[in-house]
């Protein structure tokens, strides 16, 4: 293992405008998902009027400890709903809904993280009201934790949420995006509330293992969706915001600087940052080019966004001026593709994942209309789009089977009966939530990763895992955040196209550099920092 | 909290106090409420042209052409000093009158009125919106009726819905009524040649123009869309010692020098859809600011909205119709061909053709209107951006708020000047129309 060095940036850097995939297939494979819902017995309606309108997510986890991801759906007025995995590996989807303490109402969104450092997953839920953080306590049981952790979870319309290890701590940094103001009825526009930084307490120069008062993020412009992230591979993530220019006046995308020890701070067009005003809802966040920078798809009304760097430094500072190459890539989603409805699309939770194991990460956006606005498509279908070799993208949902027009908000694309291909749950306001088994059967091969280290951070967020096959490196960032109300902790899922092994390498959240390791593909690795991979099977 | 927002609040806080004494409406002298729900109408339907995704400039324009008939005829038709505007505005048939010897309530009436026409105008706002007109609608009731005769509510409320009926029904064939896909047609032939329009934005949208048989439209006040026609722009050329490759050097070098000030300007009225209330929003809230600060009669009060709103309506109709006839191309598209690929607009270009101005065009005819109604040399505050942290500014007349409007187009990078001092010419010939039509008997 080595440390991040000045020079070692350029090696990293050195890999952009290298071929983006491992091995991506001569041929598109067009994947095939199977509805299970029913059989699965996920029966999670996202309920609720006007408080409700934004968020309904799905948390996916392992907290049985078989490995195999759990889920937690936001119920919206009603109570969330925990189903545990009882899936075969590679077999149908089955879920059984058992009580877990997670059952609260007026939840939004939830996401999955180790608050404690304790190994057992731990969970934030965004709430109409007071937010909760429930701590983990094994065999799928949880209990509340606000007191215990000096959390306050106040009293807000919260829908995003981003956690990261600031450099040094012991506990974690939580962000929370909250919406209206629900108490100013007759003028909710304008009336976005302050976003919230909850830091660790600090005494003495120590965090402690309970969190500060929250500080507010002032401008807040009504955030969807928050995402810690590394954009400029400086080391140390800013937390870029996506906000919903329906309630904000004056406002725009926004991304502050978290460092250590400093009060946060947006960077300003004197830094580069350019003026973007969207119906911004969702954050997916993936490397796509190949410059070693991450790459920013932002869900909106219409059109999308695919937002890139403008010039990506050879070397020095990066600076946060984007791009948008959603139209030449084909990712505008702006309308749907099938059913003959023209009018234009709403957008909520996205995400990238390889979905047919090709090498190239394809993206997943779920539609749905707000509630019944006749401008805006009243049957909008999921997009399920493949990145082709070329970097461009092309539209496969209805192919796949997954073009449901339920009215989507949050969803998570993971592998849920870990055959090596990741499966896709989606929350749905007032209709039942919906499950569809990956089942495509010439997909490529795979790995799948789990990343581990010693002290408060044992999930490793912020750290880089990069696979390579020959030239082609497909480097993901280790997040918690972003989507639509909806996050995941567990396995990360790497296609390979055709190539039956590897190189792996992870950059640790605080700098240091792993060696590459050859892996065999097709199977399951366990990281622990400081030793080899560990290959794990359910 | 802006300007807009601020008075809003005002009257919520004023009018609508828990606990408000039974007979509130009673007490308060009938002119008096009906202003109050008149303004509050006008108020809201600028946030919602704000909020609603089909409100484009000229579909917002429409909107409060029709609001400011509304609540003319529902005033006029109790005032024996005001002349209807049925049988002067195309269109428009002699309104239903109200039963002789029957009492009425004028706030309920209009109330009622506005009521009807912005549910309907709006009927495709989001819910945040149609919750907000629920919890308005409930509360003007209750401000404009509470304590009066229940039969001089029924009676003037359901007066107050003919009107709405009546103009909603004149609205349905005005060639404007139905906005699909946010205004953007969903086929249309780009024409070819150096000169026309292409798409300036990466916004699948917006690869088609806005609105492109706007121009067709039934006007208001003037004959047709033509009438206030315009020459020809300066020939398109790529000769460098053509005028002009000279209009737009002069775009390009001016964005490149811009001041605070000039950059201010440009800001203050960049009036985005979905950002702001739109141009023609902008002009109804000075308008409302006026009336907020100056307090005129209500005959007064329903005058100005209506004729601004119809002005505004017609100019962009009569813009639309001379865009689309010559169809020329955006500065940004020029000066990336012929002098900088790399430049950048600070204002973001509007996904329709350049030639005139359309901010030039309506400002102009609205200077027309309120220069004609309250004088040439009406100073005056505008508050309306300062919700988004733009700061108020001040005019010594409507004539230079239209000026600067018009510029800031060229300051934002998005028009050539003759776009602009032309668009100034039609809103002229335009406002004249409207200036011509009898409100007072």
């Amino acid at each position: 293992m080595h440390w991040l060095l000045p020079g070692i940036t350029a090696f990293v850097w050195g890999f952009a405008g290298l071929a983006q995939a491992c091995l991506a297939e001569p041929s598109l494979v067009v994947p095939r998902f199977i509805d299970e819902t029913r059989s699965a017995g996920i029966d999670s309606v996202y309920s609720g009027e006007w408080e409700y309108m934004v968020g309904g997510g799905v948390a996916a986890f392992d907290c049985s400890g078989d490995g195999f991801p759990d889920l937690l759906l936001s119920g919206g007025s009603s109570p969330a709903r925990f189903y545990r995995n009882a899936s075969a590996r590679g077999g149908a989807l089955r879920f059984t809904m058992q009580p877990s303490g997670l059952e609260l109402d007026k939840v939004i969104g939830t996401y999955p993280v180790d608050i404690d450092g304790d190994g057992i997953t731990d969970l934030a839920l965004l709430r109409v009201g007071e937010n909760v953080v429930m701590r983990g306590l094994g065999d799928c049981r949880f209990e509340r934790a606000n007191e215990a952790w000096g959390f306050d979870g106040g009293d807000a319309w919260s829908a995003a949420f981003a956690a990261t290890w600031e450099r040094g701590a012991g506990w974690p940094t939580l962000a929370i995006g909250n919406y209206v103001d629900r108490a100013r009825e007759m003028e909710p526009w304008g009336s976005c509330t302050d976003n919230w930084l909850h830091r660790p307490f600090v005494t003495d120069g120590r965090s402690m293992r309970k969190f500060a008062n929250p500080i507010p993020l002032k401008p807040s412009f009504c955030a969807l969706s928050m995402l810690f992230t590394d954009w400029n591979r400086s080391g140390t993530p800013a937390l870029r915001v996506s906000n919903d220019r329906e309630y904000y006046e004056g406002g725009q995308e926004q991304l502050w600087r978290i460092e250590p020890g400093k009060p946060p701070s947006l960077y300003t067009d004197a830094d580069g940052w350019k003026l973007l005003r969207i119906w911004g809802m969702g954050i997916a966040s993936q490397d796509i080019d190949g410059d070693g920078y991450p790459d920013y798809f932002l869900t909106s009304m219409a059109d999308n966004k695919l937002q890139t760097l403008t010039s990506p430094p050879q070397d020095g500072p990066a600076r946060p001026d984007y791009k948008d190459v959603a139209f030449a890539k084909g990712v505008t989603a702006h309308r749907p593709y099938s059913g003959g409805d023209l009018r234009p699309s709403t957008a909520w939770h996205a995400q990238f994942e390889d979905v047919n194991n090709d090498g190239l990460a394809d993206l997943f956006i779920a539609k749905g209309n707000v509630a019944a606005m006749p401008d805006f498509a009243a049957k909008d279908p999921n997009n399920l789009l493949l990145q082709l070799p070329d970097g461009k993208f092309q539209e496969a949902g209805d192919a796949a089977g997954i073009a449901s027009v339920a009215v989507a908000r949050g969803a998570a694309v993971v592998d849920l009966n870990l055959d090596g291909l990741v499966d896709l749950v989606v929350v749905n306001r007032w209709q039942t939530a919906e499950l569809w088994r990956n089942t495509t059967s010439d997909a490529g091969h795979w790995i799948e990763v789990r990343l581990s280290q010693e002290g408060s951070n044992r999930d490793a967020i912020g750290a880089w895992v990069e696979v390579r096959c020959g030239d082609a490196v497909t480097r993901r960032e280790i997040t918690v955040g972003g989507g639509h109300a909806s996050g995941e902790l567990g396995w990360r899922h790497f296609g390979l196209g055709e190539g039956a092994q590897a190189e792996m390498r992870v950059t640790w959240p605080d700098g240091a550099i792993g060696e590459w390791e050859p892996l065999n593909g097709n199977a399951f690795y366990i990281v622990e920092r400081g030793k080899p991979a560990r290959q794990w099977s359910p | 909290m802006g300007a807009l927002h601020r008075l809003t609040l005002l009257v919520f806080l004023v009018l609508f106090a828990v606990g408000a004494p039974a007979g509130a409406a009673a007490a308060e002298p009938e002119a008096r409420r009906a202003e109050q729900a008149l303004t509050a109408w006008y108020r809201l339907s600028l946030a919602l042209v704000r909020h609603t995704p089909t409100y484009s400039p000229p579909v917002a324009s429409r909107t409060l052409a029709y609001m400011g008939v509304a609540s003319f005829e529902s005033v006029a038709s109790g005032d024996e000093n005001m002349q209807s505007l049925a049988g002067q505005l195309n269109g428009l048939r002699p309104l239903p009158e109200r039963n002789a010897g029957g009492t009425y309530d004028g706030a309920v009436v209009i109330n009622a009125a506005l009521s009807s026409v912005v549910r309907d105008l709006f009927q495709n706002t989001g819910p945040t919106g149609q919750r907000v007109i629920a919890l308005q609608d409930a509360k003007l009731h209750k401000l404009v009726a509470e304590g009066l005769p229940r039969d001089v509510v029924a009676r003037s409320e359901d007066y107050g819905r003919q009107i709405a009926t009546h103009v909603l029904s004149w609205s349905r064939d005005d060639g404007g009524a139905v906005v699909e896909n946010m205004g953007f047609p969903y086929e249309y032939e780009l024409a070819a040649g150096p000169a026309r329009w292409v798409p300036t934005s990466l916004i699948s949208q917006q690869q088609l123009p806005l609105l492109p048989k706007w121009g067709a439209n039934r006007t208001f006040a003037m004959p047709t869309g033509k009438s206030c026609g315009l020459a020809a722009p300066p020939e398109y050329s790529e000769d460098k010692a053509s005028p002009f490759y000279a209009e737009a050097l002069e775009v390009y070098q001016t964005g490149k020098t811009l001041s605070p000030e000039q950059r201010a300007v440009a800001r203050f009225w960049s009036d985005d859809p979905m950002l702001s209330p739109t141009p023609p929003g902008h002009w109804i809230s000075i308008a409302l600011q006026i009336i907020d600060q100056d307090k005129p009669d209500l005959a007064k009060s329903v005058d100005v909205l209506a004729r601004l709103g119809i002005v505004l309506a017609d100019a962009f109709i009569g813009c639309w119709e001379t865009k689309f006839h010559y169809d020329l191309l955006r500065p940004v598209t020029y000066i990336h061909r012929m002098i900088d690929p790399k430049w950048e607009t600070l204002l973001i270009t509007p996904p329709f053709p350049e030639y005139p101005s359309g901010h030039s065009t309506q400002s102009a005819a609205a200077a027309a209107v309120l220069t004609d109604i309250f004088g040439e040399d009406f100073a005056f505050e505008d508050r309306t951006r300062e919700g988004d942290g733009l700061k108020p500014r001040r005019f010594a007349s409507f004539w230079a708020a239209a000026d600067e409007a018009a510029i800031s187009r060229l300051l934002g990078g998005i028009h050539f000047r003759s776009a602009i001092e032309r668009g100034l010419q039609q809103g002229r010939c335009i406002g004249e129309y409207t200036n011509a039509l009898r409100t007072r008997r």
